[in-house]
């Protein structure tokens, strides 16, 4: 009789450690966030294409505004001015709810490239590195042409 | 007149127990067929592998059901027909070999899963077969099989690159309106407007060889700005895309062509049967509806069903 208690006892546990919601704060990805300040859901940017660096362990995000998706599918290579493309970069980290899965983990860089005309009608090309967690802007101008021309040769994905 | 009730009252618990003997007895009778039919596809797995399934999965995924004296008593014996029965449906390892190979992949991959989240073996079995219980060492050998399962990647992979080519030059020229947009078997529509909403998040599936973007409604990013994400409000809506994954020479991966969109529409009444929500998955560029009937949503929730204490849904949210 005693058992069959015990046992009782034990399953109303399972079943309610079962059934008890996590608090909706715990279940964001925290580390992964992108600072409010930043307003990156603001730019109304949309998805572009998703790309992995086994290397390094990252995995990134290409987003871009209307304009910028509408060039990269023409597969044109004059980029028209009002054009943003946007490469937000995370560290990897595996998948706590899925064995066979990774998701993204620290925030590690956000990228952006825009295409702008002068009064004078000239159209340049900017580009702008933020890094970290807290998205510090980068002063380092090295390398900005080939990370132009890598954002540049992405090619979108397809999303029928 | 007086002894009348007292005798009564003295035979009382008597009878009761004599009621409730024949009612015991009697419900003996009522038994749900358990049978166990011939085993003819049966797994073929590792010695190791075998072991842990035969101990822990058999008595409910296969032809070979063990059932102890104790599980031959009814009431006892409904709950356990049921579950064996159920379990087969499911899943039985007797009938593998029938699956397609990419299919028994997929379950083996669900196993894993389902055992880590502690959904699997159902646990008020193992309470009464401990011998059942999966240990630690039990699951790392069983990841460590299904890994040894997952798809290489090689760089450069030409088959894969001239498939999302052609869907690409197909995709570039298509026209935004689609006459008629496909429906999936329980009624739900291909809902074209989800490359518009904001991306929740993004995986890397090395179990399977994608990877996927989570899209969410306006109404999942108002829910995730406002950190009522448990339950998620009505009218929230994700969709999940998988692409192959293409590996360049570089080691670095970019998105091959399409596989799916997989659409999860909350509604906690009007898909109260579904774990609240509505389901559908769409196939390849021309979004062949996934099933051969309106049931095949029992899939979608018994792998999302571990998630219950987070309403079903896997992806942890990045805010932005
Ligand atoms: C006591 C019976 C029982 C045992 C033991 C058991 N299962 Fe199950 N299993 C079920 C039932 C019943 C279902 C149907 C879904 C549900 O009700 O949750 C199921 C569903 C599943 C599914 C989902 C299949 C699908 O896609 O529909 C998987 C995977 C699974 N079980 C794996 C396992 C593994 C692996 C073990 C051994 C470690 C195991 N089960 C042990 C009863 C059992
Ligand atoms: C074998 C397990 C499995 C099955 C079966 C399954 N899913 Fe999922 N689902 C996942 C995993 C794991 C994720 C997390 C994202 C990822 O890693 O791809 C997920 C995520 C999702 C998401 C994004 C929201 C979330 O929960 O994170 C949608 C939408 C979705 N699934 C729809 C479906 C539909 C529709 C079906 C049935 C047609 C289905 N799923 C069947 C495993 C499964």
């Amino acid at each position: 009789m005693k058992i069959t208690y015990i046992l009782f006892a034990a399953s109303v546990f399972v079943l309610s450690a079962c059934n008890n919601r996590k608090p909706s704060e715990e279940l964001l990805n925290k580390k992964a966030a992108i600072p409010a300040s930043f307003n990156f859901s603001k730019a109304g940017l949309k998805v572009i294409t998703s790309s992995i660096n086994k290397k390094e362990q990252t995995m990134s995000t290409l987003y871009g505004n209307d304009l910028a998706l509408k060039t990269a599918i023409s597969g044109t290579t004059s980029y028209p001015p009002g054009e943003n493309l946007t490469l937000v970069t995370w560290s990897q980290q595996d998948d706590d709810r899925w064995f066979g899965a990774k998701i993204p983990g620290d925030l590690l860089s956000v990228e952006v490239v825009k295409i702008i005309s002068s009064n004078t009608g000239s159209i340049t090309t900017i580009y702008q590195r933020f890094t970290g967690k807290k998205l510090i802007k980068d002063i380092d101008t090295a390398h900005q042409q080939e990370r132009i021309n890598y954002i540049f040769s992405q090619k979108p994905s397809v999303m029928p | 007149m007086n002894a009348q009730p007292s005798k009564l009252f003295k035979r009382k618990p008597i009878i009761i127990a004599a009621i409730l003997l024949i009612g015991f007895l009697s419900i003996q009778f009522i038994r749900p067929q358990i049978t166990n039919p011939p085993v003819k596809a049966e797994i073929e797995a590792p010695a190791e592998v075998k072991s842990i399934l035969t101990r822990a999965c058999y008595d409910c995924h296969s032809n070979q059901t063990n059932l102890r004296w104790y599980d031959q008593i009814s009431p006892v014996y409904w709950k356990v027909a049921s579950h064996v029965n159920t379990g087969r449906k499911h899943l039985n390892f007797s009938n593998w070999q029938n699956l397609a190979p990419a299919d028994q992949k997929a379950i083996l991959w669900e196993a894993v899963n389902q055992i880590a989240a502690g959904a699997m073996p159902i646990k008020d079995y193992e309470l009464v077969h401990p011998s059942a219980a999966v240990s630690k060492s039990d699951l790392e050998v069983l990841k460590k099989y299904v890994s040894s399962m997952s798809p290489k990647q090689i760089s450069g992979d030409t088959a894969k690159i001239n498939a999302a080519d052609k869907q690409y030059v197909h995709w570039q020229k298509a026209t935004a309106d689609q006459a008629k947009l496909p429906k999936a078997l329980n009624g739900i529509t291909y809902i074209p407007d989800y490359k518009n909403w904001e991306s929740i998040s993004s995986t890397e599936r090395f179990d399977n060889g994608t990877m996927r973007i989570i899209f969410g409604n306006p109404t999942a990013i108002k829910a995730i700005r406002e950190h009522h994400i448990n339950p998620w409000p009505n009218g929230t809506t994700f969709a999940k895309v998988a692409w192959d994954q293409i590996t360049d020479k570089g080691g670095n991966v970019h998105t091959g062509a399409f596989k799916q969109v997989e659409y999860m529409i909350k509604d906690d009444k009007k898909y109260a049967a579904t774990a609240g929500w509505g389901w559908a998955r769409f196939k390849t560029d021309k979004l062949v509806p996934y099933g051969k009937t309106a049931m095949f949503t029992t899939e979608c929730v018994s792998c999302h069903k571990p998630l219950s204490n987070t309403d079903f849904v896997f992806t942890s949210p990045i805010e932005h």
